[in-house]
């Protein structure tokens, strides 16, 4: 890890003096880093689209990494506020509750009744858990979204999330519970309105 | 069903937890990579430098320092001459001039 520091250090040093060419080094070693955090923020066919921009970001803005940091980490702040701005710049795409089916509430149903490990987990990895999941993000602003994310369902600290985001730790406390509570309004309004319908 | 419950909104949110985390990571290509270098150095040829924003930034702090010094030197240079002739600092300040009248009597 040590020796991988220094050696983007070095190759950082080359790039900003005119190595340019270089910069492909540090992109293929981390590439895979930036799509797995993009993945979790964006949608799947947009996760290329938005690395792209990572990586010019983080080229244009290497003048300014100072090195207190690991070139990892400091690139994971960039694509995680890459995210944000894509959010920030594409339209929420807000489904209504008549955009769920029969099976997203049996699932939810399933969910609850689940008794055992295995069997909330097999739940959880199912089509209807992502599909759900995509339809209350999407009611979400970019700030909520990203908070969320981060920290509900990644499990990042608030300091952590605060770090990636550039935020100070107390904005984020406040948007993470803010979101939270957002989410859950959701699936209590869905729940009435599921509730209205049958009856 | 009846309303959700606290406990009930936590286990859906551990559910859409581990779904989150669940999501196939998705692979990027080499073509995708050399994409990326493409559009880097078509921007850096486009600049004419190989780091512009160091030349920039350079050039920015260098006039930006310049322009800080020349105004330091001007205002040095009025404040002595106006201490000099006091009734000219006066006259120049004031808004009550006219056209002709001579300016000590």
């Amino acid at each position: 890890m040590q020796t991988q520091v220094a050696d983007d250090l070095e190759i950082i040093h080359r790039v900003l003096h005119g190595e340019i060419d270089l910069f492909a080094a540090l992109i293929t070693r981390y590439q895979q880093h930036v799509a797995r955090i993009v993945n979790r923020h964006v949608p799947s066919d947009r996760v290329a689209e938005v690395g792209h921009d990572v990586f010019i970001r983080a080229y244009g803005s290497l003048p300014r990494f100072s090195g207190h940091v690991p070139f990892e980490h400091w690139l994971s702040g960039i694509a995680v506020r890459t995210c944000y701005e894509f959010w920030r710049a594409n339209r929420r795409e807000e489904l209504p509750v008549s955009a769920l089916t029969t099976e997203h509430q049996q699932w939810i149903e399933r969910i609850l009744a689940a008794e055992s490990e295995d069997r909330f987990r097999e739940q959880a990895r199912r089509q209807e858990a992502t599909e759900l999941l995509q339809w209350a993000l999407g009611h979400l602003s970019a700030d909520n979204r990203l908070v969320l994310t981060l920290v509900s369902l990644e499990g990042y600290s608030v300091r952590e999330a605060a770090s990636l985001l550039g935020w100070s730790v107390a904005t984020v406390k406040v948007r993470a519970y803010r979101a939270r509570q957002a989410l859950r309004k959701l699936f209590l309004e869905r729940e009435a309105q599921e509730h209205d319908t049958t009856q | 069903m009846t309303r959700l419950s606290d406990e009930d909104l936590n286990k859906v949110e551990c559910a859409l937890a581990e779904a989150h985390r669940s999501r196939q990571e998705p692979v990027l290509s080499a073509d995708w990579a050399c994409d990326v270098m493409r559009d880097i150095r078509q921007e850096t040829a486009g600049r004419g430098h190989a780091m512009p924003t160091t030349g920039i930034a350079r050039i920015v702090w260098q006039g930006a320092a310049a322009a800080a010094a020349l105004a330091l030197i001007l205002c040095a240079t009025a404040l002595i001459d106006t201490s000099r002739d006091p009734v000219e600092l006066t006259a120049l300040l004031s808004d009550e001039l006219e056209a002709g009248a001579p300016l000590v009597e």
